[in-house]
């Protein structure tokens, strides 16, 4: 799982009640708009997770919206994301084990599936606590996995990514 | 099941913007991430007690901090550096600089586009590999 850090352009709304004040005040209100922007989007089909607003590169001019009066900036700025990639090896940690397969967590990406397929040397085994084991390893609620992507989806209405996961391939499974 | 059907992260086809873009270890995020914390929490305390920080933020700190292999800021910077002598993709350098495989087999088997390069052929290559590798674990070693 790589960090990207990435130039945007965004578009900041400020409101006129926050434009009354001198302009040092106007540059925060600027900032801190953006960043609620971005923590609200949270992420996206195209850059993946927004983790952190990085640096202010430039606030061009604002305009004027005519009706209600906000302003508009234009602004860019570079910005931490994180998007998975296919073939992408990460690490992530159980979440839930179900008998068809294992749930697992990765930082900002909660639905990560591994299916019992691809885990064919483990064998389910039920209870209170239910795990995977085989001969040398056990894979249970918290056990950090290292795993390769096969593939994700992007959930619109969630706005997340659903990865699927392997470990059927050499240096990958349980840490 | 992706709409992206030529990217693959193993053959470095990942997207121009992405290639681009500059790639980021999880040490280093981790810096900069547990700065940003500190800098909100100034902020919260100061006017706005009710500004948080995202789940999106919280769940990346805790997994930076969790898997980040070098805590101190030189470290890190050492590891960039020795990492940028091999010719290396930002992407194929902070993959290694995060997953830090112990040998040239491991890090080909998680980094395949290592291969098919053209710059590690053959035992020199593997040769090569194993070099870089004992760098960075001499770094971890004098952190």
């Amino acid at each position: 799982m790589v960090f990207l850090e990435a130039e945007m352009s965004w578009n900041v709304l400020i409101s006129p009640s926050q434009l009354d004040r001198k302009g040092l005040l106007l540059r925060k209100a600027i900032i801190v708009r953006l960043m609620e922007d971005v923590t609200n989007r949270k992420a996206s089909k195209e850059h993946g997770y927004y983790i952190a607003v990085n640096q202010l590169k430039a606030i061009s001019e604002g305009k004027v919206r005519e009706l209600t009066g906000d302003v508009l900036f234009p602004v860019s700025f570079t910005c931490i994301t994180l998007k998975p990639m296919k073939g992408e090896i990460m690490v992530g940690y159980v979440d839930r084990i179900l008998k068809h397969g294992i749930f697992l967590k990765s930082g900002p990406v909660e639905s990560i599936f591994l299916a019992e397929k691809s885990m064919s040397d483990y064998k389910y085994i039920a209870g209170e606590n239910p795990v995977f084991m085989n001969d040398h390893s056990k894979l249970e609620k918290g056990t950090a996995v290292r795993f390769k992507v096969l593939g994700f989806r992007w959930m619109e209405a969630d706005r997340e990514f659903q990865l699927l996961a392997t470990i059927a391939c050499d240096f990958l499974g349980p840490l | 099941m992706s709409g992206e059907e030529e990217e693959n992260a193993a053959e470095l086809k990942i997207g121009e913007e992405f290639l681009k873009a500059k790639c980021l270890m999880n040490c280093e995020v981790a810096i900069i991430l547990e700065h940003k914390y500190e800098q909100i929490q100034q902020h919260a305390s100061e006017s706005d007690p009710s500004s948080q920080v995202s789940q999106v933020f919280e769940k990346s700190l805790q997994y930076v901090k969790r898997f980040s292999r070098y805590k101190n800021p030189d470290a890190v910077r050492q590891v960039r550096e020795t990492l940028s002598r091999y010719g290396l993709a930002e992407y194929e350098l902070c993959t290694l600089g995060n997953l830090c495989p112990d040998t040239s087999g491991e890090a080909t088997a998680l980094v395949p586009s290592l291969k098919s390069g053209g710059r590690f052929v053959g035992d020199a290559g593997d040769e090569k590999i194993e070099k870089m590798l004992n760098d960075l674990s001499l770094i971890k070693k004098f952190e």
